[in-house]
């Protein structure tokens, strides 16, 4: 006598879940559309090709750490470290290439940076059992620290022509950047839709305890989030890098709230057990597009952000109505 | 349908949800002093019916009548507004505060003009009010540091606060001790002396039939009777829930002598000392034993989910304690948890998911899950079993108990586990569902799977055990097998002895 309903027939009046989370990912296009709409109303450059290029092209930094942040959040943890994770990787990474290692090495030690400040934040949740919020609020401050005492504060120049190149260079007229987060965002699609570590991920961030008496590995699978989340900080403090010609100690900051709100309009819960590669994607799109959108129509940048605020707590109210009431 | 003397006159209650009717038609009557028992299975509509009573959901149709005046109850403040209190299974206290804060939370005692609230009026007010109900409780202790039963208390006492005439518990003994039990029960008469009506929604049969005067019978969302108790019987009352008769049947031993486990000196230098006993496969042991008396932490010791500090589980080539859950899967045993909510289920995934955590790389080839592999053979698992109803691609959430329950066994049946531990197996669920999971219990056994049963319920024990481990303060206090399982002698073990002597003359009066 623990439920509140009858449960069996109560059953019958859902659709199957997987449905359900179409359902939510089709309502965040909505909203996209809806945006489209309206700014291409508003703007006769917004829905031209090179325009809706360029948003995608903006939003691909945001939704490569949104795609990492998205896991940790299903796992239910949270990663605030990811703009001092990118930018002590770009700064190692940068170092490396100007000290002339070939670029591949100089790119995995980078990766490999982003991990590492993964693996610290994974192994002091998994194992000593602290809690994501202040362990990632700690590593916020150390990697950047560690980013700022290696520089001496100063940006590192000299990132080969090569790279930057290939970075600001496209492929069929999409840009790299964007190939590049596609990529990645297809690959994690599968890892969560199709693989045993995505189940463990859905499970353990639906129900931790039960998870690790159904045999979970828990700990394995929390870090192996948190060094993907670093690893995918890394990437995007490459592209940036790319783009810019320079690897600043001071990059990505405040990417982790950006990130963050592109998860949750996502449909991503900050209780865990629920979020979606697709809905991320849509979501970072839907924060590029506002900011593109209003800065075509000369909109001041401060109400630029009173928009992103409004469309993430609209987003929430959205959410929050359409699920069913527990 | 008319009653002169009517505290309580449910009138034609209706409630659907999109899809189904909850409840249709329901009519019942509660008297002044009357404990009145609400009864039905899981589903039957009783939660419906108490959330009605107390306001949270708004009735489609029908009347709610107390006292003789129409009342609509729309929000919980109007239902407490009427004289209606509930008292919720899962206890609504808040534990960092005072016992007297939250017997006045929502409604505090004022001074200086409204401004603050006047702890001292509070404590005073509280303190008359527990004496009367358990003078043992002190108003300004942290309802953290109460018992479970205590904090039951509490949630009465705020419910006389409110003056209620009604009082309404659900399942108000799903966590209590047999003897708190007991005091609930002589605190039910008191109450219900001073005229209070109090609805009683329990499953266990034994307190109905201690506690309530009357009871109503509900089955499918409609009304099946209203009874008298002293006038009926156990066997009639639950053939009305059920609809059918359900028959008990005998117990047929599949045991063997081929051992499944040794346990040997297992301990967590908490409460858990020197368990010894061995498992076969093909067996049934049952676990007994008061609640506290370690039942539930011996098998999470075995299980892997709490760490021992002494003795070994050896299981064929594998030799424990061992330290993780996962550990003891590859060893070949599974835990059937007893809080199917919190240990159990992942309620937001598919029930073929759940029963695919455990033993993931069985459907995975180069690393991706071989969905139509999983849901055929989770599909043939649930049809055996009876999931109803029969979708494994539907979120477990949405089944009730006993199917959540049959998705659980079905996960350790597709890790193929040797030994299955089973924790109060059919708390929670229907009747009619209780005999379907005794029944698979003794297929796996037949099927030479090596079974523990650890159960609060007496009869549950008999009915499916070989042999029976009784536990007292933490250790095995003895083992009866056959014939020598009574109700008797596993009391006899299991109640703590003050005195070596003493105890041997009542383990005496008891066989």
């Amino acid at each position: 006598m623990t439920d509140h309903t009858t449960p069996d027939r109560a059953a019958g009046r859902r659709s199957l879940l997987p449905a359900a989370f179409n359902l939510r990912d089709a309502g965040t296009l909505f909203g996209l559309i809806l945006i489209f709409v309206i700014f291409g109303i508003l703007s006769p450059v917004f829905m031209t090709t090179p325009n809706l290029l360029n948003i995608l092209q903006q939003s691909s930094i945001n939704a490569c750490i949104a795609l990492g942040m998205t896991f940790v959040i299903i796992s239910g943890g949270i990663d605030l470290s990811v703009g001092p994770a990118a930018a002590l990787s770009a700064v190692a990474g940068a170092a490396l290439m100007v000290a002339g290692i070939p670029l591949p090495l100089a790119l995995l030690a980078a990766l490999g940076t982003g991990m590492l400040c993964g693996l610290f934040n994974g192994v002091l949740i998994a194992y000593a059992g602290l809690q994501p919020f202040i362990v990632t609020l700690g590593g916020l401050s150390l990697y950047r620290a560690l980013a700022l005492i290696f520089t001496g504060g100063n940006p590192i120049f000299g990132i080969p022509a090569e790279f930057r190149s290939f970075i600001n260079g496209d492929l069929a007229g999409v840009p790299v950047p964007v190939l590049i987060v596609a990529a990645i965002a297809v690959i994690l699609w599968v890892v969560l839709n199709r693989s045993p570590l995505g189940e463990y991920i859905l499970a353990i961030g639906g129900n931790p305890e039960a998870a690790r008496i159904a045999g979970v590995p828990v700990a394995r699978t929390k870090i192996i989030v948190y060094m993907l989340s670093g690893g995918l900080a890394a990437v995007a403090a490459m592209i940036l890098m790319g783009r810019l010609g320079a690897a600043d100690p001071t990059m990505g900051n405040l990417w982790e709230l950006d990130a963050i709100a592109a998860a949750a309009i996502g449909g991503a819960s900050l209780m865990g057990g629920k979020g979606s590669v697709v809905g991320t994607l849509l979501g970072a799109v839907i924060l590029g597009s506002l900011r593109n959108g209003l800065t075509l129509m000369n909109v001041q940048a401060f109400y630029q952000l009173l928009a992103t605020g409004i469309i993430i707590i609209v987003a929430m109210l959205i959410d929050r109505a359409t699920r069913g009431k527990g | 349908m008319t009653d002169p003397v009517a505290r309580l006159k449910v009138d034609g209650i209706v409630k659907a949800f999109p899809g189904i009717k909850a409840l249709d038609g329901v009519s019942f009557t509660v008297r002044p002093g009357e404990v009145h028992g609400l009864l039905g299975e899981n589903g039957a509509g009783k939660s419906t019916m108490l959330n009605i009573l107390s306001g949270v959901f708004a009735a489609n149709a029908g009347r709610i009548i107390i006292d003789g005046t129409d009342a609509s109850l729309v929000g919980p403040k109007s239902a407490r507004a009427a004289g209606i209190a509930m008292i919720h299974q899962e206890l609504q206290l808040i534990p960092a505060l005072s016992v007297a804060q939250n017997i006045f939370l929502g409604r505090p005692m004022r001074r200086a003009g409204g401004l603050l609230v006047d702890r001292a009026a509070q404590e005073r007010r509280a303190e008359e009010i527990l004496s009367a109900l358990d003078p043992t409780i002190d108003p300004k202790a942290k309802v953290s540091e109460l018992k479970v039963a205590q904090q039951q208390i509490v949630e009465i006492a705020r419910a006389l606060l409110d003056d209620a005439r009604i009082i309404a518990m659900d399942e108000p003994t799903s966590s209590l001790t047999p003897s708190e039990f007991d005091n609930l029960a002589v605190l039910i008469a008191a109450l219900a002396a001073q005229g209070k009506s109090i609805i009683y929604v329990s499953h266990k049969m034994d307190e109905v039939f201690r506690v309530c005067d009357r009871a109503t019978v509900l089955r499918d969302g409609r009304f099946v009777a209203t009874v008298t108790l002293a006038e009926t019987s156990e066997a009639q009352i639950i053939a009305r829930m059920v609809g059918r008769d359900v028959v008990a049947e005998g117990h047929v031993s599949h045991a063997t002598d081929v051992v499944a486990m040794t346990v040997s000196g297992l301990g967590d230098h908490r409460l858990i000392r020197d368990a010894d006993f061995a498992l076969h496969r093909g067996e049934v042991l049952g676990i007994a034993g008061l609640v506290g008396s370690g039942r539930t932490e011996l098998l999470r010791l075995v299980a892997g989910i709490d760490r021992a500090n002494a003795g070994t589980v050896t299981v064929g080539s594998a030799t424990g304690p061992f330290r993780t859950p996962r550990e003891a899967i590859h060893a070949g045993i599974g835990l059937v948890p007893e809080e199917r909510k919190k240990d159990g289920i992942v309620r937001a995934r598919s029930v073929a998911s759940n029963i695919a955590l455990p033993c993931m790389g069985k459907f995975t080839t180069f690393g991706l899950i071989r969905r139509k592999d999983l849901h055929r053979e989770a599909t043939a698992l649930m049809e055996q079993m009876h999931l109803r109803p029969p979708q494994v691609d539907r979120a477990i959430g949405q089944f009730s108990g006993g199917n959540q329950q049959k998705a659980i066994i079905g996960r350790w049946l597709a890790a193929d586990v040797d030994i299955l531990l089973f924790d109060e197996p059919t708390r929670g669920i229907d009747i009619g569902a209780k005999s379907e999971i005794y029944d698979l219990i003794e297929q796996l056994a037949a099927a030479g799977k090596a079974i523990v049963v650890v159960s609060s319920e007496m009869t549950e024990i008999m009915r499916v055990s070989d042999r029976v481990l009784v536990m007292r303060e933490g250790r095995i206090a003895g083992a009866l097998t056959g014939p020598e399982i009574t109700e008797g002698r596993i009391a006899a073990l299991a109640i703590p002895q003050s005195k070596g002597g003493a105890s041997a003359a009542a383990v005496r009066g008891h066989t």
